[in-house]
């Protein structure tokens, strides 16, 4: 059975379309993130046109998030006051970020820029994700699971100006880093078609210092927000969000997450984070791969209209 | 008059007469199955039949090949940018590039045996005909523009093999073939990522490599029923389309999140 996407302009199979949504959205329930970083390249690797597959990919994250927002919200979890200044900074970052991808796809460098990020921002996370969660693995065994408490400390954003006081996360900081670090992953959200937890929660954590149960909650507040602008933005400045494979990945998406959360909750954390950060580098290593093998066909096409 | 003259006089009016007489220039008629190809969410591609009939026919059967066919089918040109990748500091970068204003955005051709042997190049340069002399019209020059002209053949020899490879540009060498002494046939392959845009179906009669008729028709390619309606949506109003896509994302997350809910 086929289907005809109207924006990508191709005919596909909906089996497999649907199977892979259902494959991402149990991965994604499994895990506790978005999947977007999974679904983006898995399309490309489909036919789907690089800057086609980055736009969808933004309403699947809408999606896979919203509802995990919203179950937060309810019990308390989200910093509003936080996760404002950070979207603040993420709108501001997801309209550049929608900005550079028209700029890049008429100078040619889309693709290698997509695949650039994905290699390094993967290689980084999965790489820290798979050692924290071995080290969490050991210290498991060695002392049975007693985690060390990190210090409160962050000496250097002390000097920054405009305090604000988070009553929710008990901080008082200058709203300049949640600025930048909301600006940074809305950018780099637009252009990569992921919903940026797996850096907004490291960042959250060890550079705004909050506390571990708001961390979640918050980013998904944020990342519900930009990745609904970030769709927007493509659908007026690019063209590029298809509806009906938008359709076919979110309803395989969201049944597979309730599946993916059931068997999640089944492993262990550390066990998670290793098979977690194997992944990410599994698909880090596979684009590092496209970029340094030469390429089937040094040449390739592009037309000026929205799609292909 | 010598009877000898005579004869012979006769025996020539005998031969020329009914050759200049009976026999007009030869002409063509064509036209396709198909003037209308709807583009639905079932398209998985098609076929159209281009066939016609040569006016004053002299062949004396099908196989005699007194006649060549082609057959062009031409999507509307769009621009198009050529792009080539090359290593730079161990990675495949897109480094040099070059652009065409105008370049048939589908173009199928079929005829009764290669073009090549049908017609010379002056001939099919003037018309379009075969992969090797579509109209391609070069823009300004950029920075990254290939300038060589060997390296200019090299990007529309590319641009050629690529649009092949997407089944967007076909070539059948036999495609067209004579069903009896004037009548001929040919099917069209549209693929399923067929740009939509209108065709146009040009038919060449030659004979002896001089083209004695040309006969033009047009087949419509559009999206229909609700594939029309989201495209033109997306293209014409893109702030609703990406509203609606972003509520129906939202909408699917949250009942899902209701329909699966657990006791917490």
């Amino acid at each position: 059975m086929t289907l005809y996407l109207p924006i990508a302009e191709m005919s596909v199979s909906i089996v497999v379309y649907v199977a892979l949504g259902l494959s991402i959205g149990f991965l994604s329930g499994l895990f506790g993130v978005g999947g977007g970083f999974l679904l983006m390249p898995l399309l490309t690797f489909l036919g789907v046109p690089s800057a086609v597959a980055v736009a969808t990919s933004s309403s699947h994250v809408v999606a896979s998030s919203v509802s995990g927002a919203i179950t937060h919200y309810r019990r308390g979890n989200v910093d509003i006051k936080m996760g404002i200044v950070l979207l603040a900074g993420g709108l501001t970052g997801t309209y550049v970020g929608v900005a550079a991808v028209k700029l890049l796809r008429n100078l040619g460098y889309f693709d290698l820029t997509v695949s650039l990020m994905y290699v390094v921002f993967l290689g980084v996370v999965g790489t820290l994700i798979l050692v924290e969660g071995v080290n969490a693995a050991r210290h498991v065994r060695a002392t049975g699971g007693h985690a060390t408490r990190r210090s409160g400390q962050h000496s250097w954003m002390e000097g920054l100006p405009l305090k604000m006081r988070f009553p929710r996360s008990k901080l008082y900081i200058s709203i300049v880093p949640p600025l930048i670090i909301g600006m940074f992953i809305g950018c780099m959200s637009a252009i990569m078609g992921i919903g940026g937890g797996f850096v907004l929660i490291p960042a959250m954590i060890y550079l705004l210092r909050m506390p571990t149960g708001l961390v979640i909650g918050t980013s998904l507040f944020q990342i519900v927000f930009v990745a609904a602008l970030a769709t927007v933005l493509h659908a007026v400045e690019n063209k590029t969000v298809d509806i009906v494979l938008a359709l076919i990945l979110i309803v395989g998406g969201v049944v597979g997450a309730q599946f993916g959360t059931a068997v999640g909750e089944k492993l262990r954390g550390e066990h998670l984070r290793i098979l977690l950060g194997g992944l990410i580098l599994l698909v880090a290593a596979r684009m590092a791969i496209d970029l340094v093998l030469p390429p089937a066909n040094v040449f390739s096409l592009a037309t000026a209209t929205g799609a292909s | 008059m010598r009877p000898l003259l005579r004869l012979s006089l006769s025996m020539l009016m005998a031969l020329s007469v009914p050759a200049l007489a009976d026999v007009p220039n030869e002409s063509i008629e064509a036209d396709a199955s198909t003037r209308q190809v709807a583009i639905t969410s079932s398209f998985t591609g098609t076929e159209i039949l281009v066939f016609g009939a040569v006016s004053n026919s002299t062949q004396p059967t099908p196989e005699a090949g007194t006649y060549d066919i082609i057959v062009v089918v031409e999507g509307i040109s769009a621009p198009v940018t050529v792009r080539m990748k090359s290593r730079v500091g161990g990675i495949w970068v897109n480094t040099q590039s070059m652009r065409f204003a105008s370049v048939p955005s589908y173009y199928a051709i079929a005829s009764t045996r290669p073009v090549d042997e049908i017609a010379d190049r002056a001939v099919l340069d003037a018309h379009g005909i075969g992969f090797d002399h579509v109209r391609m019209v070069r823009t300004s020059q950029s920075r990254t523009d290939a300038t060589d002209p060997a390296e200019m053949q090299a990007f529309r020899q590319a641009l050629i093999g690529l649009k092949k490879d997407e089944h967007v540009y076909v070539q059948s060498d036999f495609g067209v073939s004579f069903v009896g002494r004037s009548l001929f046939r040919a099917t069209i392959a549209l693929p399923p990522n067929v740009p939509v845009a209108p065709l146009t179906a040009h038919v060449f009669l030659f004979k002896d490599g001089k083209l004695l008729g040309q006969y033009d028709s047009r087949v419509m390619l559009q999206r229909e029923g609700i594939e029309r309606y989201i495209h033109e949506t997306a293209m014409t109003r893109p702030l609703l389309y990406g509203v609606f896509t972003v509520l129906m994302a939202a909408g699917f997350g949250l009942t899902a999140a209701f329909a699966f809910r657990r006791p917490a």
